[in-house]
């Protein structure tokens, strides 16, 4: 997605948008890039992806008479809530890159990126911390094991699944970080790659209510 | 690609997007930080809530968080009709068929 947003700039004066020359110019989506449509296409796919998960966890929590079983943790609630700030803090910095691309201030830019980058990989260290432990006990020590209860498999498999994003996404702003600095990223760039972010930010705020809170 | 086409070359979308504030983001920010405080207070058992109030409270703020990064953060409000349309229809229906199943399975242990 991100190799269309950066096709060839110079096209872009009689098509619209930087990559709009994959396709034909359409008033219905004006100024939209192909890009960024693709990157929505691939968001919502993704979304329904997670929908399947948090579905699957759903009707197995609500036909369960026992959802937790005896010895089993509960999840640390203010230390995710901790993780949650964490990754809405990089939803900030990230609209903070995107507005500096859009003004064309690349230092700015580049500087915001490594911020998220630092944001997600914080979070995923919160998330190892929680399922193996670094500084105190980890779930995994403490009784959790993936396939001996329902509870324990779609914990397991959701939060993965969506660290697995996190993971992805943070090198995604790494790269482009690196490709912003050398000045071959443009606004229209960074803008999709801002849309995976806040994403994986935005499924993180539903994971949160319905695996932990709830 | 082209070795000319540097961060602060204006582009369409770059225009579009220039003459935004960064107000909206920060009162978003705010809102999304006030928002998870309620939630865990919501959701700690020590504040006994009730069963039915906690989930639906919980639900409630979950969307309305959600709703606010699609919208602001991902400019879906400032978005074209078809796209902004294209992208929230789609999560009506499978909703629900989701609210129905899940229900659905807490009926058969009754």
């Amino acid at each position: 997605m991100s190799a269309t947003a950066t096709a060839d700039a110079g096209h872009h004066e009689e098509h619209h948008g930087i990559g709009g020359h994959l396709l034909p110019s359409d008033p219905a989506v004006g100024l939209a890039t192909s890009g960024k449509i693709g990157m929505w296409i691939f968001l919502l796919s993704d979304a329904f992806s997670f929908g399947g998960l948090l579905l699957a966890y759903g009707i197995l929590r609500g036909g369960s008479s026992i959802w937790h079983h005896e010895g089993e943790p509960s999840l640390g609630i203010n230390f995710t809530a901790g993780l949650t700030f964490l990754l809405i803090c990089s939803s900030v910095t990230m609209v903070m890159a995107v507005a500096n691309a859009a003004e064309g201030n690349r230092s700015k830019v580049t500087m915001w990126l490594l911020l998220t980058a630092l944001g997600g990989a914080l979070f995923l260290t919160g998330q190892f911390q929680e399922y193996f432990g670094i500084w105190s006990e980890g779930l995994t020590h403490e009784g959790l094991t993936f396939g001996r209860s329902a509870y324990a498999s779609t914990f397991y498999l959701i939060t993965s699944f969506h660290g697995a994003h996190v993971f992805s996404g943070t090198l995604y702003i790494l790269i482009t970080a690196a490709r912003s600095a050398g000045g071959k990223a443009d606004a229209n760039e960074i803008e999709i790659l801002g849309l995976f972010w806040h994403f994986v930010d935005l499924i993180w705020i539903l994971v949160f209510t319905f695996v932990y809170l709830l | 690609m082209s070795t000319d086409a540097p961060t602060s070359a204006p582009t369409a979308a770059a225009t579009e997007h220039a003459a935004h504030s960064r107000r909206p983001y920060l009162v978003i920010f705010g809102l999304l930080f006030a928002f998870t405080i309620l939630e865990v207070l919501v959701a700690l058992p020590s504040m006994g809530v009730g069963r039915g109030f906690k989930v639906s409270a919980l639900i409630i703020l979950a969307l309305t968080k959600a709703a606010m990064v699609a919208l602001w953060f991902m400019h879906l409000k400032s978005e074209f009709k078809v796209l902004r349309w294209s992208v929230l229809l789609p999560f009506a229906f499978p909703a629900l068929y989701a609210i129905v199943l899940i229900a659905e399975a807490g009926w058969r242990l009754l």
